[in-house]
């Protein structure tokens, strides 16, 4: 029987299993002399955390990790995202399980971009996958082996990420997906890689959107000439939208965020035109909170000193079932400080203006719980719950850090980042919490400090902040290279409660 | 004040064995690039004599210079970054490869009409593309096993035959009607 174009780009084939893995440990004269000249050296002394704090490596040698969650019984498990930032090379994709008895296994896939997000619940590991033109939800049953699919329907295939997995008091299920496009539209200013891979891949709205018919011009570099094309927003690259024309709305959407039954079902979208909803975290009352990172400075849709910042879901707060129209949030056409990304003050220092997509835009959600300073990358997140670690209620965010010069001509945005922040979400202010003694990577000021915060995830029992270091990576004004074998797990600990 | 604590953290692949095989297979790939440069090389030093254009000529000459640069890195700074070293019995398979490219480009002339030096024009086209993909692999082993040094060298050399490929393929193309319909050297 022929297979048509619809069900090759399904993703089939997932295969995954378990298998012993043999880490060693490190002296710290170890860790003074690292085998990977990307990152020579750990070392917990050049990493600043508030007075009464510990801070300590638990794994050095993570290749492009993305996340980190625990189960009942003291296990730390931390994905590796295989095929990541940049997309090569890729490591492989899975998750790292060390025991509270100190042995360690994997769980591996055969899957090109990996684990994203990871969570376990009642004996099963909820993933956020990404890889082909649609990301995933998945649970694998730790005891059995079971792998189940949730979730294969939100369309991906492009720059930004999947949210999630996490869960609610109520049970529920709470994931995003990031936008296939940068800048709006699907443009080479991206990884052209993308377009190779996922040429028909596109921006999904959450509602009937209609287009102002601006479409951006740029070079095709799949082409043998320097063909100039024209793309429109919600398209495919290379497709041009019409002035009126209208693109029809769909659950099935991306820079978006949804709720579902744990296992996939009665799927309810609360939130749209969310860039990059990567961080997911709800608090102690299951307000429900996500991370947006800013538009970028570069290319043929450029838009300048656009915030960082974190939403505030607040559909997430209403009746499971009862959201009969998501909120939006503002993406493809505004900036998180909710003015329009052709205003003045976003007006791009270089790369092609932006001008507006859309017409008759949805009334805006925002304002945004915290704007942060742009290009700080802010990525996964959790609340403090516990009196024994300190600072209740707040918010702690892993910031990845700049890539400027990469996406800002600014030398202020060079240090943005490379940090975790505490955020108190109901005032909008935060305070720097883990960084080093400069602030910056520790590849640039130098030390065996933090380089790329990616994830940042409480202890069961509350009294430890997990910090995930992504690892190493070099970016120039014209690309951006990433170390495998360069990540770390910290773990920071209140000294009144180790001591208790 | 000290914030540290004196727990042991566990190392991901970063042990002695596990690091001292991956390195090796490493250096087993870059003999493979080395062997894919010295072909490419001799190829390209062979084909100049053959150019009567001068323009092309030109262009293939600085080509050949810089071919012989990129495998003099290749055998020294590549190799070293891994603290390994080539095998000599690779170069003289290369230089080998480069000959037998020639008497392919020769036949594949013979049997399908070319003229010329066009077929060892498109053999070179050929080679570096070869050359330049196995180079590009040695710079994603740099970024795996955490050795800004390996993706560096490799990254520019990369950009280096990227170059050179632009201005092969635009030499191939301009000149195969002269070779393939007027049955004209240049």
């Amino acid at each position: 029987m022929e297979t048509s174009n619809a069900e090759r780009r399904k993703n089939t084939g997932f295969k995954i299993s378990k298998s012993k893995f043999q880490a060693g440990t490190a002296s710290p004269q170890d860790l003074h002399n690292l085998p990977t000249p990307a990152r020579p050296t750990v070392d917990a002394r050049d990493v600043v955390v508030p007075e009464g704090y510990t801070v300590e490596p638990v794994m050095v040698g993570l290749s492009f990790p993305t996340d980190v969650t625990f189960d009942d019984k003291g296990t730390v498990y931390v994905s590796e995202g295989g095929s990541s930032w940049p997309t090569r090379p890729y490591m492989p994709a899975r998750v790292i399980a060390l025991h509270a008895n100190g042995e360690t296994e994997t769980i591996d896939m055969n899957v090109q971009a990996g684990p994203r997000g990871i969570t376990w619940r009642d004996g099963e590991l909820y993933m956020a996958l990404k890889g082909g033109y649609h990301m995933q939800i998945v649970k694998y049953n730790l005891q059995s082996g079971e792998l189940k699919v949730l979730i294969d329907s939100l369309p991906s295939g492009g720059w930004h990420e999947p949210g999630g997995p996490i869960f609610g008091k109520d049970g529920l299920m709470y994931f995003g997906n990031g936008s296939v496009s940068q800048q709006g539209v699907v443009l080479p200013a991206g990884f052209t890689v993308d377009m190779a891979k996922h040429p028909l891949a596109h921006d999904v709205p959450g509602q009937d959107v209609t287009l102002s018919g601006n479409n951006v011009r740029s070079r095709d570099p799949r082409m043998p000439y320097p063909y100039m094309v024209e793309t429109g927003p919600f398209k495919p690259f290379g497709i041009a939208a019409e002035k009126g024309e209208v693109v029809k709305g769909d659950i099935n959407c991306n820079s978006a965020v949804w709720r579902s039954r744990p296992d996939g079902t009665d799927m309810e979208l609360l939130a749209w035109g969310i860039r990059n909803p990567f961080g997911m975290a709800l608090n102690e009352e299951d307000e429900l909170y996500v991370t947006d990172n800013d538009f970028e400075e570069k290319g043929e849709r450029a838009i300048s000193m656009d915030p960082d910042c974190i939403w505030h879901i607040k559909n997430a707060s209403q009746p499971f079932g009862s959201i009969t129209t998501p909120d939006w949030y503002g993406f493809p056409d505004f900036c998180h400080d909710g003015l329009p990304v052709n205003h003045p003050s976003h007006l791009p220092g270089r790369g092609t203006p932006a001008e507006m997509l859309m017409e008759n835009h949805p009334p805006l959600a925002g304002p945004a719980a915290f704007l942060e300073q742009p290009h700080s990358c802010m990525c996964r997140m959790d609340f403090s719950r516990s009196d024994a670690f300190g600072f209740r209620g707040d918010l702690f965010v892993a910031e990845w850090g700049s890539m400027a010069p990469l996406n800002s001509p600014h030398p202020e945005d060079l240090t943005h980042g490379f940090r975790v922040i505490r955020v108190n979400v109901k005032n909008g202010t935060a305070e720097p919490f883990v960084h080093n003694k400069e602030m910056g990577p520790a590849s640039k000021v130098g030390g065996g400090g933090i380089e790329r915060p990616v994830s940042c995830k409480f202890s069961p029992d509350g009294k430890s902040l997990y910090v995930l270091d992504f690892g190493g990576v070099q970016v120039t004004s014209g690309n951006m290279l990433a170390f495998a074998h360069t990540g770390v797990l910290w773990k920071i600990t209140k000294k009144e409660a180790n001591n208790g | 004040m000290d914030n540290t604590t004196q727990m042991q953290p566990i190392l991901i692949e970063l042990d002695n064995e596990t690091r001292s095989k991956q390195l090796d297979r490493a250096a087993t790939w870059f003999n493979n690039v080395l062997l894919t440069q010295a072909s490419y090389r001799k190829l390209v030093q062979d084909t100049v004599e053959k150019i009567d254009e001068p323009h092309i000529k030109q262009y293939l000459a600085e080509i050949a210079m810089r071919a012989e640069t990129h495998e003099e890195v290749i055998r020294g700074e590549l190799f070293s970054a891994i603290d390994r070293t080539p095998s000599d019995i690779r170069t003289a398979l290369g230089t080998m490869a480069g000959k037998a490219r020639e008497a392919l480009g020769d036949m594949i002339a013979l049997t399908g009409g070319a003229r010329g030096p066009w077929q060892d024009l498109h053999q070179v086209y050929l080679s570096n593309y070869n050359s330049m993909g196995a180079i590009a692999v040695a710079e994603q082993l740099g970024l795996a096993l955490g050795i800004p040094q390996v993706a560096h060298i490799a990254f520019q050399l990369v950009a280096d035959k990227s170059t050179d490929q632009l201005l092969l393929q635009e030499c191939v193309l301009e000149m195969c009607s002269m070779s393939i319909l007027y049955h004209e050297r240049f």
